[in-house]
């Protein structure tokens, strides 16, 4: 199935943020965070639900987000993602983020598990502003306990855009880098997996980046340009996200908070 | 065929400080993860596959700029007509650069590697003078190293593939050699697992040079998780004690 998803977020009268726009259709359903809690935050909650979470072969699903400056996006998934076989083609998930300036996107799906003989594509790709924020969390399971991982290629890269009175600034990139997943060579050597089968990441292109910080298994490093990657790989789920809340948390522009109190509450 | 720039440039005995780099193996051996020489083998495919591949790519490309340079060399590899002056080198430089920087998301494998380019860019320059040196090391004075190989190669008239194998062979040549040192490993076998590793090595030349053809943005871009965390945390835990390599 293939399905185009399109979300456009804007900062409202009083500063806070509004859907302007939603279209989204099977597989892939968007649903914003509605209730008291929703009206208190000031940033836009939005769920990604739906078989978007659970890609079978031949699924295609592209989603284009748009965040106005100043705006700000927490976009989640409900459940773990399962990417199971199918049909004799790939399932894919094309994420495109467009962000004006000051505007932020908080991306935190749930761990994307790669079933044996699935055969799953990715891509994150985001254009920010030169004041945008970004926090993009990857967390991959090689394999359901006991069985191989499937196939599993995900891209990731973010760019920085000049603003319109900057035309003569080239776009510079910030990070580009693939994840691999389900090549026996690549998941036993030690300088790839090294027999893990979780694979943690998260992009924080969030104010303040200071020296690079380690944990046994995972690493906080700052980026040539701005923004720290986070790296952690782990036995488990539970421990990899663990280890990537003790990462964040040594992170100085993380540290000196959101301008949501509401958004860390949920996030942790 | 290579030529004689690539087999000085990948020769352990080229003054250009290689050899106090181990790839990142010397942390692998100090967690335990490479022990012996099947678990050397595991290493150095990885290392081969993801940051091999990333180094090879970009000095594949970094050649092909540099030999596209009007008065780069004897012998450029690529009709004049469609190269051009300092200017424009040096963008494509520039371009290069900042797109492995992307690819290098390690503080530490980034520092590595222009200490290693700083170090080769001196010898480099010694032995094959050219204004395409003066372009690269325009855009960053300490160039990273495949994109300084590269030059170099380009510079010599050895097409983009010779400088790539130079690079990937030196993404595992590196690490096997300091694995004999840290673990007393039996030379000959070290030396036969890094043979064994050709027909990996050749795939990952291809695929370098058909992206190289292609614009910058496109080139692989594989992480290596563990190896990125072992070479901050190399860094970092053995600040101030003793360790045998800097990488």
């Amino acid at each position: 199935m293939h399905a185009r998803a399109v979300l456009t977020v804007e900062r409202g009268a009083g500063g806070r943020s509004v859907v302007r726009e939603l279209r989204s259709q099977s597989p892939l359903s968007l649903v914003p965070r509605r209730g008291t809690a929703a009206a208190a935050d000031p940033a836009v909650t939005v769920h990604m639900v739906g078989s978007a979470s659970t890609p079978l072969a031949g699924d295609d699903v592209e989603l284009d987000v748009r965040v106005g400056p100043g705006a700000d996006l927490v976009l989640t998934g409900v459940a773990a993602a399962v990417a199971l076989p199918g049909t004799d083609r790939p399932s894919s998930l094309a994420l495109r983020f467009t962000l004006g300036e000051d505007a932020s996107v908080q991306y935190l799906p749930e761990p994307t598990v790669v079933t044996a003989r699935a055969h799953h594509h990715t891509l994150l790709h985001a254009r920010l502003a030169p004041t945008s924020r970004l926090r993009a969390r990857e967390v991959l399971v090689a394999g359901r306990a006991g069985e191989p991982s499937g196939r599993y290629r995900g891209t990731v890269r973010v760019e920085e855009h000049p603003t319109p009175h900057q035309s003569a600034v080239p776009v510079v990139p910030l990070l580009h880098q693939t994840q691999e997943l389900g090549d026996p060579v690549l998941q036993e050597s030690s300088a790839h997996l090294a027999a893990r089968r979780v694979l943690g990441t998260e992009v924080l292109i969030w104010g303040a980046d200071g020296v690079a910080v380690t944990g046994d298994w995972w690493s906080l490093s700052p980026l040539s340009r701005r923004g720290s990657l986070i790296t952690a790989v782990a036995p488990d789920a539970v421990s990899t996200q663990r280890a990537l809340a003790e990462a964040i948390a040594a992170h100085p522009g993380w540290a000196v908070g959101t301008r949501h109190d509401a958004v860390r509450a949920l996030v942790f | 065929m290579p030529g004689l720039a690539s087999l000085v440039l990948a020769d352990a005995r080229f003054p250009g400080g290689g050899h106090v780099h181990s790839g990142g193996l010397e942390e692998a051996v100090s967690r335990g993860l490479v022990s012996d020489v099947a678990s050397l083998e595991g290493f150095l495919r990885g290392r081969l596959r993801t940051a091999g591949l990333v180094a090879a790519a970009f000095a594949a490309a970094s050649a092909a700029v540099s030999a596209c340079r009007p008065s780069s060399g004897p012998s450029p590899s690529r009709p004049s007509s469609s190269c051009d002056g300092a200017a424009a080198t040096r963008a494509r430089f520039a371009e290069l650069d900042a797109e492995l920087e992307a690819r290098t998301p390690s503080a530490a494998a980034r520092e590595a590697s222009r200490a290693q380019g700083r170090g080769t860019l001196r010898a480099v320059r010694a032995a094959w003078p050219s204004p395409v040196l003066d372009d690269l090391a325009a855009v960053h004075p300490r160039p990273h190293h495949p994109l300084l190989i590269g030059a170099a190669c380009g510079v010599a008239g050895e097409p983009p593939g010779e400088a790539a194998r130079c690079v990937a062979y030196l993404a595992v040549s590196g690490p096997a050699s300091a694995a004999v040192r840290l673990l007393g490993l039996d030379p000959f076998a070290v030396n036969a697992v890094l043979v064994g590793l050709g027909p990996a090595l050749e795939t990952v030349v291809a695929e370098a040079v058909s992206a190289a053809d292609g614009p910058p943005p496109d080139l692989p871009a594989p992480g290596a998780p563990v190896l990125d965390l072992m070479a901050q945390a190399h860094v970092d835990q053995h600040r101030g004690r003793l360790r045998l390599f800097a990488s």
